[in-house]
């Protein structure tokens, strides 16, 4: 009788053992997920996880999801190339407030010798091509989802694109981004462009999204 | 008798308060991550629930698309 009990017991803890293990592993996949949505490498978040299983215990992990909830994520900053001074709205101080994205940036100190322009092309879920280019003689171009109604105007007809939905600047020999509230969204390289965040220098960038039209961003 | 109902009712208080406390601990830093990544921070609110309720708030954000954009995977280090 006991052993019959004994042997009940050690099968409960058998299970409960296979439910922590598979809950760790688990928990640690997800946490490499997160982590890397983030834009960390996405061993830091299994580590933190399998630290648990470790003498030292959970007290570890509990301090490093503080950390990560309000470390700067690099997500959030700014793409390659754009770390240099850009764009500034109007109306908007330069180092004021920006919840989650880059600084906005000042003026360019000085204007390199490439003429050359910029072009944006991609296909519509229509199956219509766009090939939009920016010549950089206006300093400000509108994407927008109707027609052309002005020399500035660059059209994206889709219906996922806002009337207007992003506003491109040129300085000197950068291109500039920014988003004007549009519910179908603007990403640069898959990260999502808010209007908060101002325009956003995307000179290194390859591709753009705007609502569900995907542009690839070259020079001319 | 009635002092081992006193003192359960005491042990139970006692795991709720701590399971609340931990919960807190919890929610405060998993707030601001749904906040950040453009999920209502009330979805932290998930860790009340015991047992799963962390798993439930790793599960939305490792599995859902956050509002407020991904790092791109050139940009993931």
């Amino acid at each position: 009788m006991m052993g019959a009990e004994i042997a009940a017991l050690m099968g409960f803890f058998g299970l409960t053992g296979a439910f922590a293990l598979v809950g760790t592993v688990l928990a640690a996949w997800m946490a490499w997920r997160i982590v890397e949505k983030a834009g960390l490498p996405g061993w830091t978040g299994l580590g933190a996880i399998l630290l648990t299983l470790t003498g030292i215990g959970s007290i570890v992990p509990l301090v490093l999801l503080w950390v990560f909830a309000f470390m700067r994520w690099p997500r959030d900053e700014a793409p390659a190339g754009a770390a240099t001074p850009g764009f500034a709205p109007a109306g908007r101080p330069a180092g004021g407030p920006n919840p989650s994205g880059p600084a906005a940036l000042a003026a360019p100190a000085m204007a390199l010798a490439d003429r050359r322009g910029w072009q944006l092309t991609g296909a519509l879920a229509s199956g219509g091509v766009v090939a939009l280019a920016i010549d950089g003689t206006s300093g400000t171009y509108v994407l927008t989802g109707a027609p052309s109604a002005q020399a500035s105007d660059l059209s994206v007809p889709d219906p996922s694109v806002g009337q207007p939905h992003a506003r491109l600047l040129t300085a000197g020999t950068r291109l500039g981004l920014e988003d004007l509230g549009s519910p179908g969204g603007t990403f640069i390289d898959g990260a999502r462009l808010l209007p908060e965040h101002g325009p956003r220098d995307i000179s290194g960038a390859r591709a753009i999204r705007l609502g569900s039209v995907d542009l690839a961003l070259s020079r001319t | 008798m009635t002092w081992i109902l006193g003192l359960g009712s005491l042990v139970a208080f006692a795991f709720l308060i701590a399971h609340l406390l931990l919960a807190l601990v919890l929610i405060i830093p998993t707030w601001r991550i749904c906040t950040r990544a453009g999920f209502s921070g009330a979805l932290s609110l998930f860790h009340l629930v015991p047992l799963i309720g962390s798993f439930i708030v790793m599960a939305m954000l490792a599995f859902s698309t956050w509002p407020n954009g991904e790092a791109s995977p050139g940009r993931r280090s």
